[in-house]
């Protein structure tokens, strides 16, 4: 193993990676305080905090899915044009002619599915979990915040494809949004680009859904999972605790 | 400026002052910045529909008609009186596209059953008001309808008529 | 805190921030056998519980997609409105609930609402007791469940019901459109919501169980909507059965 070692011992190699192989409490530690990935984690969790029959695995499987989105949807903006004339006919030739396009386009569209579904039922979790008291009540902000953003980047996506499905779902989401009485017909306005869904919708639609809503998304989730971490892992860690000495009910 | 030290009036301190200044400052640069891209992403209008349609001659237009102009999304309706009036076919409930029903003499809209009368006043269903309109102009008998300008009205008044 | 125990001292329990990397000394951990002794070290199990995670629902998104194919239908067309025109199914209970009143009460102002009720959830209810236990208590659980089995049952009745005599049309020209559209619905709204509170409330409930019977009115609310939306409305927005639907509309192509 001298090679490897040499390796791992090189001033490049330890100039990366400021911790030694992690088999050791030390190590563990240091790979948590010192990698920018895993340090949204505490360096020690509760065990009971991990219990599936806790937290369901949703709030992970919500990160998996905007992960696997942002890969799919690359591979989809490879071979998509977002206007009038070409929109339809590239999703027909994805699906036809690229070789494993359909299989791209569906995971991309059963991924934002799924994604909505597991953000909701995170939600729910965390509600009947009682996770959303202090101090992690802004975290649950953070989070509703996050749930009206996936529907957006979601809402936004569908147009895309442009086609009758999704030509009638945005004329209807939109004339919803029509109905504020005091912003309503202006925020419809600016999100179509004009009076009905035409060209300047579709670009405006795709600007938001490649790269705003993401961008915003990939900050909270960030935000979010490290709030996790600075309100002392998740609830479940709360029942080991000792009584309040705030005597709350 | 003053030489006495002690004024009673004076509460704020330089350094305040600067500091508050520098605030405002930095607000008003976050509120131009808001104002400049509020106007960006506003629509702007090039042509075809969202924009002033020729609909045709006044003469080509019959007394009691309804006629569909697709590119300008709009039924041009000449009534009795002779005047005209553009009725945006967008349904006001979600905004479907609403046919004209000869054999019903009414728009049926087919996504939730909106009815609507000649002049676009509901009859039926879930739509909260009638038809939109875009304002007509007539020159040289020519009608112009300018479709980048959909109004919202309550009911249906003569005043929202162009007469030829 | 009361004083209790020198381990008490050494490591307060709670959930502010159990443990700290001050320094780092030769010898057996300080920790064995007092203070929190529930923890385990993140690294590894957390990253292969996470990674375990990704990988079972790349697997599940793969076969799904080599089972079923994304729903493309025909080029837009502005002219030509599709019949049944639907929303993406996560928005079908507003959608829904438009065929119910106004849509400035249906599509702004209660959807308004209940985002800012549940904003408001931590804030109404700033009790730190049970969190991080399902439902928080075996009451906590049984209020959840007969609330659910109430909206159950309601909601879809009422959906039924306001179909079969919709006020909008019943007092068209009777009564202003005001009320028929949107005060009569939110009158009845607001008592199939709050009737439960009102059976609560006479056995002194805490907040947690007043945020219970809320949430889980609305929840159980906001899927039954969504599935009839979804599931159960067809050519020109009517009721049917999902596997009844006239002109060969299968209400599952838009996905
Ligand atoms: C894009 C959407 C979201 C992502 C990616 C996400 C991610 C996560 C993750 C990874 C966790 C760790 C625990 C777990 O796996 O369950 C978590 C916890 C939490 N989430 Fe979310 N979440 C999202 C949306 C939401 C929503 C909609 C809410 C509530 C309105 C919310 C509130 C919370 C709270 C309060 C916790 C702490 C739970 C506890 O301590 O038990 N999140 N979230
Ligand atoms: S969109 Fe016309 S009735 Fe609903």
């Amino acid at each position: 193993m001298s090679i490897l070692n040499s390796i791992t011992n090189s001033r490049i190699w330890r100039s990366f990676f400021r911790h030694g192989w992690p088999d050791n409490p030390l190590d563990r530690s240091l790979i948590m305080t010192t990698n920018v990935f895993f340090h949204l984690h505490p360096v020690k969790v509760n065990l009971k905090s991990i219990r599936a029959a806790y937290s369901l695995g949703l709030g992970i499987l919500t990160v998996a899915a905007f992960i696997s989105l942002a890969l799919t949807g690359t591979m989809l903006m490879f071979n998509y044009v977002p206007s009038v004339e070409r929109a339809f006919p590239d999703i027909v030739a994805l699906q036809n002619s690229v070789p494993f396009g359909q299989l791209f386009r569906n995971l991309h569209r059963w991924g934002a599915h799924l994604m909505v579904l597991t953000c909701v039922l995170h939600m729910a979790r965390v509600f009947y979990t009682g996770a959303y008291k202090p101090p992690r009540e802004f975290n649950w902000v953070v989070g509703v915040v996050l749930l009206i953003l996936t529907l957006g980047a979601s809402f936004t996506g569908y147009l895309l494809p442009w086609d009758q499905l999704a030509y009638w779902a945005i004329t209807v989401g939109t004339s919803i949004a029509s109905y504020e009485p005091m912003m309503g017909a202006l925020i419809k306005k600016i999100l179509l680009g004009g009076p009905e869904v035409g060209q300047a919708s579709l670009t405006r639609f795709y600007g938001l859904h490649i790269m705003v809503i993401p961008a915003i998304l990939l900050l909270l989730i960030s935000l979010h999972m490290w709030r996790v971490r600075k309100d002392g892992g998740l609830a479940a860690n709360d029942l080991d605790a000792a009584p309040l000495e705030d005597g709350q009910k | 400026m003053s030489t006495e030290n002690t004024t009673p009036t004076k509460k704020i301190s330089r350094r305040d002052f600067l500091g508050i200044s520098w605030a405002a400052l930095v607000g008003l640069l976050g509120a131009e910045t808001a104002g400049v891209l509020f106007r960006y992403i506003q629509p702007i209008n090039t042509g075809g529909f969202g924009g002033i349609v020729n609909a045709g001659k006044v003469d080509d237009f019959k007394r009691g008609s309804i006629t569909q102009n697709q590119a300008g999304r709009f039924y041009l309706v000449r009534l009795e009186d002779g005047s005209f009036l553009a009725l945006w076919q967008k349904c006001t409930h979600l905004g479907c596209s609403v046919p004209w029903v000869d054999a019903e003499n009414q728009f049926h809209c087919p996504c939730h059953g909106s009815l609507y009368n000649q002049m676009g006043e509901v009859q039926g269903g879930p739509a909260p008001r009638p038809l939109d309109f875009f304002p007509v102009t007539i020159k040289d008998g020519e009608v112009f309808v300018d479709t980048g300008n959909p109004t919202q009205r309550s009911k249906f008044e003569p005043g929202q008529t162009t007469k030829a | 805190m009361a004083e209790q125990s020198p381990q008490q001292e050494a490591f307060p329990k709670g959930s502010v921030k159990t443990y700290n990397l001050v320094e780092v000394v030769r010898g057996r951990t300080n920790m064995i056998e007092k203070g929190p002794d529930n923890t385990i070290f993140s690294f590894p199990v957390v990253a292969i519980l996470e990674l375990l995670i990704t990988l079972g629902m790349s697997a599940v998104l793969v076969l799904f997609s080599l089972v079923k194919n994304a729903p493309l239908e025909d080029l837009a067309n502005p002219l030509v409105t599709t019949d049944p025109a639907k929303a993406p199914w996560y928005f079908m209970g507003l959608q829904e609930m438009l065929e119910h009143a106004h849509p400035l009460v249906s599509g702004i102002i209660l959807p308004g609402v209940m985002v800012l009720f549940v904003m408001a959830i931590p804030y109404l209810d700033n009790s730190r007791i049970g969190s991080g236990q399902w439902f928080t208590s075996p009451r906590g659980k049984k209020i959840t469940l007969w609330t659910a089995i109430y909206t159950l049952i309601i909601m879809p009745a009422y959906i039924v019901l306001d179909n079969l005599f919709p006020p909008r049309e019943l007092l068209r020209g009777i009564v202003p459109d005001f009320v028929a559209q949107s005060l009569i619905p939110v009158v009845i709204l607001g008592i199939i919501v709050l009737l439960p509170l009102v059976l609560l409330m006479r056995s002194k409930p805490n907040a947690r169980e007043v945020m219970l019977v809320l949430f889980t009115v609305l929840f159980v609310s906001a899927v039954v909507f969504t599935l009839s939306g979804f599931l159960f409305r067809g050519p020109g927005f009517k009721l049917y059965w999902p596997w009844d639907m006239p002109n060969g509309y299968n209400p599952l192509n838009n996905l």
